[in-house]
């Protein structure tokens, strides 16, 4: 698409109501065009003018309290992380971000190193071990599950990978992670990634981009991936280039 | 009214991850920020207080449900907000509609929506004057497909046939329309743009 159709499309883009092909098309297109990403961002500045100029009105003050009071019933009821940085579980653990970070930069550099070990050489004492440290993760971190899967390319695809979920504990209030590893010889630009559910459900993850043929995604999220059980990647227009079978570690 | 780019993609990235880690602090700095918005569109979308405040809630609570999908490569956050409030009064606008044909399908006349109270009224009157004096920068034409565009959430082509005109010139009078109304504030506030 050419920066003249884009700059044509971004009201509707910017407004919602563009969809389907033309809106990935646009957004692919922001991702690398710096000039119509200044035209979005004058636009989105138009948008915020108008909201200023027409309907900017304080509310009741008792409308905040409201509110609050209500994102308070929603945190409680599908669990609640406390205000202050550290909290103690009943068994002595802690729980803390930067140690949910830690275990993160642990656990990719554990698949990173491990997995592909595994999938490339194939020796059973490798998978051994690497089970075991999946399982002492597990127990360290405490999660429900590792799952992984390996990325299949499509016909004429050259996309391979790996697919990571780690499958936190709800109850426990823990966050979910998925990361995808790509690798596509020759593929430039970016590629979309959407966890798919056996009941139709499906989910985005920040797309990937590609450099030199190498990329990947991540997401960190308080949300249940447990039911998503395959991966799929498609190009910017649609077209489907790999699938993943999502299984236990 | 000053036009500045106050948001900074890093900062509200790190304001939704921490509403999404449901932190008090992070959800007092989003209502601060835009409840005020999203209640004046609500009267002007919805017209009365009721349905503004109940706007702004139902808005919140959306934004907490899928703050993990904010991407600040998409777009501001601004924006992401007060397109998700006028997704949610559009969808309540379409319910009315619905409500009021399902009753009379059936023989059954619609209650009249019950008369505006003196404070509303005024609120109502005090943003269409504001409204229209903003809105005088733009032609009529200009205006008027913004107006659908906007607060009616009509599609482009939907606009184009409402008005009798291509596509592609509805298209062209939003994107100026949007400009205009940016650098006339730009004006106003004595920024460069």
């Amino acid at each position: 698409m050419t920066c003249d159709e884009v700059r044509e499309l971004l009201p509707e883009h910017l407004l919602g109501t563009l969809e389907g092909p033309d809106d990935l098309e646009v957004r692919r297109h922001l991702r690398g065009c710096a000039r119509c990403r200044e035209e979005r961002m004058q636009l989105e500045e138009g948008v915020s003018a108008l909201s200023f100029a027409v309907h900017d009105q304080d509310p009741p003050p008792e409308l905040r309290e409201r509110v609050l009071r209500t994102l308070d019933e929603e945190w409680e009821e599908t669990g609640r992380v406390p205000a202050t940085p550290v909290a103690t579980r009943g068994d002595g653990r802690e729980r803390s971000p930067w140690r949910a970070l830690a275990a993160a930069a642990v656990f990719i550099a554990l698949v990173a190193s491990a997995v592909f070990g595994v999938t490339q050489t194939h020796k059973a004492s490798v998978a051994t071990a690497d089970a075991q440290s999946y399982q002492n993760l597990l127990a360290s971190l405490g999660g429900l599950d590792f799952r992984i899967g390996k990325l299949h390319p499509t016909e004429g695809s050259t996309m391979h990978g790996q697919v990571l979920i780690y499958d936190g504990d709800p109850s426990g209030d823990w966050q979910s992670w998925a990361i995808v590893f790509a690798k596509a010889p020759g593929y430039t630009g970016s590629a979309d990634a959407t966890l798919l559910a056996p009941d139709g459900t499906s989910r985005e993850l920040p797309p990937i981009d590609f450099e030199e043929g190498d990329g990947h995604t991540w997401q960190v999220t308080y949300s249940d991936l447990a039911r998503f059980d395959s991966v799929r990647i498609t190009s910017p227009s649609g077209e489907v280039l790999a699938t993943a079978t999502i299984e236990h570690a | 009214m000053k036009l500045v780019r106050t948001d900074e993609p890093g900062s509200d990235l790190a304001l939704m991850t921490d509403f999404a880690a449901r932190q008090e602090r992070a959800a007092g700095v989003l209502y601060d920020r835009f409840a005020s918005r999203i209640y004046g569109l609500g009267v002007v979308m919805l017209g009365n207080h009721q349905a503004a405040q109940d706007l702004v809630q139902d808005t919140f609570v959306k934004l907490w449900r899928t703050a993990d999908r904010y991407d600040p490569q998409r777009g501001r956050l601004e924006t992401w907000v007060l397109l998700t409030a006028r997704s949610l009064a559009i969808d309540s606008l379409r319910r009315r509609v619905l409500e009021s044909r399902s009753l009379q399908s059936v023989g059954v006349q619609p209650e009249d929506d019950p008369e505006p109270l003196p404070d509303e009224r005024a609120a109502v009157s005090d943003l269409s004057a504001r409204a229209k004096r903003a809105m005088s920068v733009l032609s009529p034409e200009q205006r008027s497909a913004l107006e659908l565009a906007y607060f009616g959430g009509r599609t482009t082509a939907e606009v184009a046939a409402l008005e009798g005109i291509p596509q592609g010139t509805v298209k062209t009078r939003i994107r100026a329309a949007l400009l205009r109304l940016r650098s006339e504030m730009a004006r106003e506030s004595g920024d460069d743009v």
